[in-house]
């Protein structure tokens, strides 16, 4: 009782104390913002900056160059193959653990035994670091006694061993799919706690009306989860176009250039060329599209926060 | 005469619908078995075959004849790991940069995410949005002038120079999935210990943070485990063997053209233990945690 009537004057006395409360609010998330400031802002700026800059690693004297920098990358022929890089491993990766993920929230939406431990299984290969995944990988990819290739020559199927990592075709597809062992889990149980919220009372008016599986799931499924989706795949797609340890400890970016991206080709220009100016701007030159990837997400968050 | 064909042909439906259901049943069964077994094949397969190379592991000689299960247990690759590679060091190394860097980050980010879920002042929104940016904006883009910074510092090889580092992505990490987490609880236990007198701060630390424990609990999980298993800025900035964390230190193992994988992947091994254990011990609170940001509720 005490509280239902407290809460009447709550109201006017909270506009009393917005004033104490600003002051409180901002001061705890000073620490916060303080660090941000320092560990993100200034580099950022120093990123920016060093970009216009002809800088190289072991000399003091950094010249101003203006654009040049970008203008080299961009007339580049190398440039525009690891931007083509990194768009199909990021495209393709995340499409991949977008339609896996789907799939295994879908079954492990039903029912059934043991289905918390094979929830707790599936979570590990991206519980796991990346590094342990990609080196065992790199171990059954190997040509010299590799899983794989002993499995495949010794029953025959083929005479020589397949390579994996160093064939220019398959480099990408191999790369591919360790990204996209790693990473589905997050679609999936992300998906599958999506899967939860979608009311039962949906699935059951469609059934009444006759719909069949594959009915409900794109009137009923599908637009429940969409939001989630959208939510999960922008996520995802931002940090597969900014991933490192993969390409690198795979290919290093090879054979050739074949699977080089742009964090790898950062890599190279900047800490093996010696040209810190040129390789910061290699990143530089991925925030337009991160920058539209962004807007789309924060808009598809915000619609989340609205609705639920 | 009406009602019973009524009630035939009612029969009739609630059979064939019963029928309809049960096929559908079957089909659903199928496509859950078909997709589940080959995930956990899949999924399972890569884990086990570390584990077999870690404990059998492959003589040098490299014959074609493999075996898809162990001849032999040994810790044979595991000791010789630990005898000739500082790898004692190593774990000890990424233990207490991302300790430390766990714990900075979650109290520092649960001050913030107190602020940004509770409190109201002009910006809150807009700051909160920065939070969220910062986490998700690209390492590669800034671990050049990171490593530029920290080389003027002399803060390179050192770990406090990775902690700091690690405070990029941990802290805003923790600010945005905890404020997520805040928001999801009801205010009105707040306003009641307000009413009855407390301050904020008292209403803050003696009913939220109760309150709130999973999902810090959560937040220190992943915070830890980001740390833990983070390769780009430990690799560019640590190149002393004695102050490399794990991930660096394992490169060292794969660069050249001997790859000794009985060695390699009792390292792979002891290096996933921590974070499988943590996974396992916490998997409730990971899966609220990993949820907060995308879904609601």
């Amino acid at each position: 009782m005490a509280l239902r009537t407290a809460s009447v004057p709550i109201p006017s006395s909270r506009r009393f104390r917005l004033p104490r409360d600003a002051g409180l609010g901002y001061l705890l998330l000073a620490p916060a913002i303080l660090l941000l400031l320092m560990l993100v802002g200034y580099p950022f700026l120093t990123a920016v900056v060093m970009s216009l800059q002809k800088k190289l690693i072991g000399q003091a004297a950094a010249p101003f160059i203006g654009l040049d920098n970008y203008i080299t990358l961009l007339m580049d022929r190398t440039f525009w193959i690891v931007v083509r890089n990194v768009l199909v491993f990021a495209g393709i990766s995340v499409a991949l653990k977008l339609i896996i993920g789907t799939a295994v929230a879908l079954a492990l939406n039903e029912s059934m035994p043991a289905r918390g431990i094979i929830r707790s299984i599936m979570i590990l290969p991206w519980a796991l670091p990346t590094l342990v995944a990609v080196l065992i990988w790199m171990w059954m990819y190997s040509d010299v006694g590799g899983v794989f290739n002993s499995v495949l020559m010794g029953t025959g199927a083929i005479e020589r061993p397949i390579l994996f990592l160093s064939d220019p075709v398959l480099a990408m597809a191999s790369v591919i799919a360790v990204n996209v062992w790693r990473g589905f889990p997050f679609f999936s149980i992300t998906l599958l706690a999506g899967l939860q919220s979608v009311p039962s009372d949906a699935y059951d008016a469609a059934k009444v009306d006759g719909a069949g599986i594959y009915a409900r799931f794109r009137h009923v499924t599908l637009p429940g989860l969409a939001p989630v989706m959208a939510v999960v795949t922008l996520l995802s797609t931002i940090f597969t176009l900014n991933d490192f340890a993969i390409i690198w400890l795979l290919t290093r970016g090879g054979p050739g250039n074949a699977t080089d991206v742009l964090s790898t080709l950062t890599y190279k220009v900047a800490i093996r060329g010696l040209e810190l100016g040129k390789g910061v701007a290699v990143s530089v030159l991925m925030l337009p599209l991160l920058i539209v990837l962004i807007v789309l997400l924060t808009r598809f968050i915000n619609k989340r926060e609205e609705a639920g | 005469m009406s009602d019973a064909i009524r009630v035939a042909s009612a029969r009739t439906e609630a059979h064939s619908f019963a029928g309809s259901l049960r096929r559908e049943r079957m089909v659903k069964l199928t496509l859950q078995w078909s997709v589940l077994g080959t995930a956990l094949v899949v999924v399972i397969f890569p884990m086990y075959w570390m584990l077999l190379t870690a404990f059998d592991p492959p003589s040098l000689s490299y014959t074609s004849q493999i075996s898809l299960l162990p001849k032999r247990l040994t810790f044979s690759a595991m000791s010789q790991l630990l005898r000739e590679y500082d790898f004692l060091l190593w774990m000890r190394n990424s233990a207490t940069v991302a300790i430390i860097s766990t714990l900075l980050a979650v109290v520092v980010g649960t001050l913030a995410a107190y602020s940004l879920a509770r409190l109201r002042y002009p910006g809150r929104g807009f700051l909160a949005g920065v939070f969220f940016l910062a986490y998700i904006f690209p390492a590669t883009l800034l671990v050049v002038p990171v490593f530029v910074i920290l080389s003027v510092l002399g803060l390179t090889d050192d770990y406090i120079g990775l902690v700091l580092s690690y405070l990029i992505f941990t802290v805003p990490f923790c600010t945005w999935m905890l404020r997520a987490y805040l928001t999801s609880i009801p205010p009105e236990l707040e306003e009641a210990a307000l009413v009855d007198g407390a301050t904020r701060v008292q209403a803050m630390l003696l009913i939220i943070l109760p309150l709130a424990a999973p999902g810090v609990a959560a937040a220190t999980i992943f915070a830890f485990t980001l740390s833990w298993n983070e390769y780009l800025y430990a690799f560019i900035l640590m190149t002393d063997s004695t102050k490399m964390t794990l991930s660096p230190g394992m490169t060292k193992l794969v660069f050249g053209d001997i790859f000794l994988w009985g060695m390699i992947m009792s390292g792979a091994t002891l290096m996933s233990l921590p974070v499988v254990l943590l996974y396992f011990v916490a998997q409730r609170f990971v899966v609220s945690g990993l949820t907060a940001g995308s879904v609601k509720g």
